[in-house]
């Protein structure tokens, strides 16, 4: 039985030539690197669009890879300013990403279906739900913690910013996120935390 | 002054000083409001690490490596020419100018009045004053500049796209 190689042999046998060695590194990160897309984008062909490019992206410049860290860091800061790039383009400013007023559509469509939706819906889906809710920025910093299994460091590596920053940013975007849920479900949030 | 709720996650999140931990470990034992919302909180950490990926399309994998495929099939010619090749055609032409002027000024014989040079008898140049007329330096001339045009039209495209896809 083969065993699965990691990013690093399958990064060589890419420079190397092989093509079929950067589809499988694709498929080994194309779930998180498309959950943190959508983070951004809000809906799947958006979200698909940007995870597409960042892969090409990093296959462009995968020579560039110092692997000094995890490949996941560098593939991550990729989507990040690629996300980044994509709403500038669609002409959502960075003034408008700090402004809780963009959001209030998405909650009000929310808070409309909270009731009786407890139990239908899997804990998985409230909670990705309330993330939605998030300013992009919130979001993808409790995405990279919890799903993307980084650490502070990495995360800050990604971001562009210092470990103590992200360490407050992530305890803000956690009691958002409490915030968002009790909010989103009222009185069954004890029953889902 | 942090609160009990920044203090626990970093007790959870592990991003705390030993001595810090061992306060709250003991706050945890001996505090119900501590425990309390420690309880709540790693009860809340649980389940943020047990939410599920979103899936892309079936064809994701296919559509990124065709993509990618697209964009080298677009490449221009000149990209995909091997640059050792180039780089021997061109050390051979600094060679052959290099050994030329060797050759040109090992025979040359400064004297105060005039200076001559002495090419050996079997290197015969051509005579390139016939080929010299004004048609032709302004037909050249006109060549060159519309090279230089071009080529810094390249060089101005290539630094602008490689600007674009760097830009955050």
């Amino acid at each position: 039985m083969q065993s699965k190689l990691s990013d690093i042999e399958l990064i060589d046998q890419t420079l190397g030539g092989n093509q079929a060695a950067y589809a499988d590194l694709v498929k080994q990160h194309q779930r998180f690197v498309f959950t943190l897309a959508m983070r951004f984008a809000k809906n799947r062909e958006d979200a698909e669009e940007i995870a597409q490019d960042c892969f090409i992206k990093a296959y462009r410049s995968l020579a560039s890879f110092q692997k000094q860290s995890k490949f996941s860091t560098w593939l991550y800061s990729i989507v990040y300013t690629t996300a980044m790039t994509f709403l500038r383009k669609k002409r959502v400013d960075t003034e408008s990403i700090d402004d809780e007023n963009t959001y209030i559509q998405l909650e009000s469509q929310s808070s409309g279906m909270k009731n009786n939706m407890a139990e239908n819906r899997s804990r998985s889906y409230y909670l990705n739900q309330a993330i939605d809710q998030l300013l992009p920025d919130d979001a993808t910093i409790i995405t990279l913690f919890y799903m993307g299994e980084q650490s502070l460091e990495e995360i800050a590596r990604t971001l562009g910013i210092e470990p103590n920053t992200v360490k407050v940013k992530l305890f803000r975007a956690r009691q958002r996120l409490k915030e968002k849920l009790e909010k989103n479900l009222k009185n069954e949030v004890k029953e889902l935390i | 002054m942090n609160t009990i709720e920044e203090r626990l996650w970093s007790y959870i999140d592990g991003s705390c000083t030993d001595e810090e931990r061992k306060a709250i470990d003991l706050l945890i034992i001996q505090d119900v409001d501590w425990k309390s919302k420690y309880e709540e909180l790693m009860s809340f950490d649980l389940e943020l690490s047990k939410m599920e990926l979103d899936e892309p399309s079936m064809a994701f994998t296919y559509n990124v490596m065709e993509g990618i495929r697209n964009e080298y099939a677009q490449q221009p010619l000149k990209a995909g020419i091997n640059k050792n090749i180039i780089r021997v055609i061109s050390w051979f032409f600094v060679v052959t100018i290099v050994l030329m002027l060797v050759l040109i000024l090992s025979t040359v014989h400064v004297t105060p009045a005039r200076i001559t040079v002495h090419l050996p008898d079997s290197l015969k140049l051509p005579n390139i004053k016939n080929l010299l007329s004004s048609g032709v330096m302004q037909g050249f001339l006109c060549l060159d500049l519309v090279l230089a045009m071009f080529l810094t039209d390249a060089y101005l495209r290539r630094k602008r796209q490689q600007k674009e896809a760097l830009r955050p």
